[in-house]
C-alpha cells in the first residue's frame, strides 16, 4: 500500500468501479479500496440468501425459500435502458463480455388504481386502456412527430424551436391532456418529477426517443436486467481495472483522507500505512464531512412466491406510479425480476418498491406500489439519505459521487459518472475515445 | 443467422499470485514465455479463445486470467460465473502454493457450481529431486476433497512441457462429460450478450 498512485478509489459501488476502470484504462496507476470484505458497496446484490434476512434483522429463512445460494438480492434495484449510457459504456469498455441479460417482459404504468401496458407506438397508443378515443389520436400523433423528429432537420421541429419553447408547450401544441402528460414525462421519459414541464422540450423528446431506441433493441420492453443480479456490474468494470493494472484491497478500512497545502489531498491512511496519490474519487459514505444530505430514498425488498398480478405473469418488470396519480411529488417505482434472472429460487420473484421520501411517516407513502404486489411473503424496509457533495472537488481533488437515487435505471447513474470525470480528468467523458479491445476480438 | 456455432467453453485459472497462471494463459495464447513475469506483459488481457479438434468435434476453450486481482484483494465472484472448468494451479516449487488450493477451491464450488475442477501443478522443471509437493500429497489433497478433482496434470511454461496436452484433454473430457449440455446451449439461451446495434442505427460522425 504504501506506495505512489494517480488515484485512489473508495469503495466499490458501481459508479465507483466505472471511474477507477476508466482512468487505469487511460494509463493511470489506480488504487482501488473497499472497507468491506466484498465487491459493490450498495450496489452488491446480497447472496445468500441468510445474509440478507440477518442484514435485516429477520429471523433465518424456513426450507420454502429453497437454497439460500440461489438468491442475489438487489439493495437499489435498477435496470438498464437496452439503448441508454450505462449499455454504451459495456459495449465501449468491452465490459459486456463479462455480463449476460435478459430482456425485462413488461412495462406498465398506473392510472386509477390498476396498471396499464406503458404504450409506445402507435399501434399501442390506439390500443391502450390509459386514454380516451379523442385523445388517443392526439397521442398518436405526438408520437408520430416524435418518431420523425430530427434535430439536425428544422422542417421536422414543425413551427416549435425544442431548444427555446417548454415542453408544456409541445403538450398543448398537440392537446394532450394531463393525464397522458402525466405518462409521457414519467413512464416514457421517465422524469422524477414535473420540473421538466418548464425546461426545453428538447429534453424529453430525446428521453422519449432514448425510451423508444431501446425498446426497438431487444423488443418487450425498453430494460435490460443482468444475470446473476446487478452486483455483477461494479465486479465487471473492476475487472476492466484490474486488468489495466488497477489494484485492489477489500476489507481494509480507511482511517483517514490525508491533506496537504490548500487543502488538496496528499493520501490515504490506513491504519499506520499511508498511500500518497495526486486525486482520491470515493462514495459518500467515505467522506462524511464532504458531503450534505439532500433527500432520503425508501426502498422496500419484497419476496414474493407468484407473479405480480395483472402483468400476464411476467417474470420481470417494471410499474411506474406517476406522482399525480397518487397526490405526491415524486413518482413511485416497482421492479420485478425472479429466478429467471438466477437471482432468485425457482418460483420466487423479488419486488423492489422505492421512491424519494416525502413525509415523516415513508412506509404508509410506498402503499399504493406494495398494493400492487399481492401476498408479500418477505419485506424489508429500508430509509436511506441520499448525499451530495458540498464541492465539485476540483480545489482538493477529492471528487465525490453522489447516492443512488430513486429512479429504476442508470441514467442518473451514468450521468454523474461523466460529470465527476470531467471534473477531475478536465476530459469530457468521451465515448468514442474509450473504446478498448480486451483479448481478442468477438466472432 | 442460421450458422453452425462452435461450442465455447469457459475454462478459468485459479490459484495463488505468483504460482504461473498468466505464464500458462500466455502460453496458451501464442506459446511464449516471458521470464520473471513481467505483469505489464498481460496488462489489457483478459481471455483468450482457442479452437481444439477432437475427434468428431471441434469446440473453443475460452481460457480467463484473474487480472492480478488474487494479489492482496480477491477474484470477483463474476468472474466464475458461467465457467465450464476450473483450472487450480499452484507451483511445485512451493508448498504453500498448494496448500492454500482448499480455500480456492471452495470458491469454485460457491460461485461455479457446474465446473469441473482440474489441478495443475506448475514450474515442473524446478521440481527437482527432492520436491517440495509429492504424488503423495497431491494424491491425497484429491482424496480429501471428494474426488472433486477430475484429473491432475504437470506443466512447465518455461520450456512448455505439459500445456497443450493439458488443454487437449481438458476440452475433450469436457465434451465428453457436457455433450448434452452442450447441445443445448445453442437452443436453451434466451439470455443474451448487449452489443453494438447495426451500424445503419448510429447517426454518421462527420468528422
Amino acid at each position: 500500500m504504501d506506495e505512489e498512485y494517480d488515484a485512489i478509489v473508495l469503495g466499490t459501488g458501481l459508479k465507483e468501479c466505472i471511474l477507477s476502470g476508466m482512468l487505469s484504462v487511460s494509463g493511470k496507476k489506480v488504487l482501488h479500496i473497499d472497507r468491506n470484505k466484498y465487491y459493490g458497496g450498495e450496489s452488491a446484490s446480497i447472496t445468500p440468501l441468510e445474509e440478507l434476512f440477518a442484514k435485516f434483522n429477520a429471523p433465518a429463512p424456513d426450507e420454502t425459500y429453497g437454497r439460500g445460494r440461489d438468491w442475489n438480492v438487489d439493495l437499489i434495484p435498477k435496470l438498464l435502458m437496452a439503448n441508454g449510457l450505462l449499455v454504451k459504456l459495456l459495449i465501449h469498455t468491452g465490459v459486456t463480455r463479462y455480463l449476460e441479460f435478459k430482456s425485462v417482459e413488461g412495462s406498465y404504468v398506473y392510472k386509477g388504481g390498476k396498471i396499464s401496458k406503458v404504450p409506445v407506438d402507435q399501434k399501442e397508443a390506439l390500443a391502450s386502456d390509459l386514454m380516451g378515443m379523442f385523445e388517443k389520436r392526439r397521442f398518436r400523433n405526438f408520437l408520430i412527430y416524435v418518431q420523425d423528429f430530427q434535430e439536425d432537420d428544422a422542417k421536422t421541429w414543425k413551427d416549435l424551436d425544442p431548444n427555446t419553447a417548454n415542453m408544456q408547450s409541445l403538450y398543448d401544441k398537440f392537446g394532450l391532456d394531463k393525464n397522458t402528460q402525466d405518462f409521457t414525462g414519467h413512464a416514457l421519459a421517465l422524469y422524477l418529477n414535473d420540473n421538466y414541464l418548464q425546461q426545453p422540450a428538447i429534453q424529453t423528446i430525446r428521453r422519449i426517443k432514448l425510451y423508444s431506441d431501446s425498446l426497438a433493441r431487444y423488443g418487450k420492453s425498453p430494460y435490460l436486467y443482468p444475470m446473476y443480479g446487478l452486483g455483477e456490474l461494479p465486479q465487471g468494470f473492476a475487472r476492466l481495472s484490474a486488468i489495466y493494472g488497477g489494484t485492489y484491497m477489500l476489507d481494509k478500512p480507511i482511517d483517514e483522507i490525508v491533506l496537504g497545502e490548500g487543502g488538496k489531498v496528499v493520501g490515504v491512511r490506513s491504519g499506520n500505512e499511508i498511500a500518497k496519490c495526486k486525486q482520491v474519487y470515493c462514495d459518500p459514505s467515505y467522506v462524511p464531512d464532504r458531503v450534505r444530505k439532500k433527500a432520503q430514498v425508501i426502498r422496500c425488498i419484497c419476496l414474493l412466491d407468484h407473479p405480480i398480478p395483472n402483468t400476464k405473469d411476467a417474470l420481470s418488470t417494471q410499474i411506474i406510479i406517476p406522482q399525480k396519480q397518487v397526490g405526491r411529488h415524486s413518482d413511485i417505482y416497482i421492479s420485478v425480476v425472479s429466478y429467471t434472472h438466477q437471482v432468485a429460487a425457482k418460483g420466487w420473484f423479488i419486488a423492489m418498491v422505492s421512491t424519494t421520501v416525502e413525509t415523516n411517516d415513508p412506509e404508509s407513502e410506498i402503499k399504493p406500489g406494495l398494493d400492487l404486489l399481492g401476498p408479500i411473503r418477505q419485506k424489508f424496509v429500508s430509509v436511506s439519505d441520499y448525499y451530495e457533495p458540498i464541492d465539485d472537488g476540483t480545489q482538493s481533488q477529492i471528487f465525490i459521487s453522489e447516492s443512488y437515487d430513486a429512479t429504476t435505471h442508470f441514467e442518473t447513474t451514468c450521468l454523474d459518472v461523466i460529470k465527476i470525470y470531467k471534473y477531475g480528468t478536465g476530459e469530457d467523458f468521451d465515448f468514442s475515445k474509450v473504446k478498448v479491445e480486451l483479448g481478442e476480438e468477438e466472432q | 443467422m442460421a450458422m453452425v456455432k462452435t461450442p465455447v467453453l469457459k475454462v478459468i485459472l485459479c490459484g495463488e499470485y505468483g504460482v504461473g497462471k498468466s505464464s500458462i494463459f500466455r502460453r496458451f495464447i501464442n506459446n511464449t514465455f516471458v521470464p520473471n513475469s513481467d505483469r505489464r506483459s498481460t496488462l489489457g488481457l483478459d481471455h483468450f479463445e482457442k479452437p481444439y479438434q477432437l475427434t468428431d468435434k471441434t469446440v473453443k476453450l475460452q481460457l480467463w486470467d484473474t487480472g492480478g486481482m488474487e494479489r492482496i484483494a480477491s477474484v470477483t465472484s463474476s468472474y466464475y460465473k458461467f465457467a465450464e472448468a476450473a483450472i487450480l494451479v499452484f507451483s511445485l516449487d512451493n508448498a504453500s502454493s498448494f496448500h492454500v488450493l482448499s480455500q480456492h477451491l471452495l470458491d469454485i464450488v460457491t460461485y461455479a457450481e457446474n465446473a469441473k475442477i482440474f489441478l495443475c501443478g506448475n514450474k515442473s522443471d524446478l521440481e527437482g529431486s527432492s520436491p517440495q509437493v509429492t504424488d503423495a500429497d497431491i494424491e491425497t489433497f484429491c482424496e480429501q476433497c471428494h474426488n472433486l478433482i477430475s484429473t491432475t496434470y504437470k506443466t512447465s511454461c518455461k520450456n512448455g512441457t505439459g500445456i497443450e496436452e493439458m488443454f487437449t484433454d481438458i476440452a475433450m473430457q469436457l465434451v465428453e462429460s457436457n455433450r448434452s449440455r452442450i447441445e443445448l446451449q445453442t437452443l436453451d439461451h434466451n439470455s443474451f450478450k448487449i452489443s453494438n446495434p447495426d451500424p445503419v442505427d448510429e447517426p454518421s460522425c462527420s468528422c
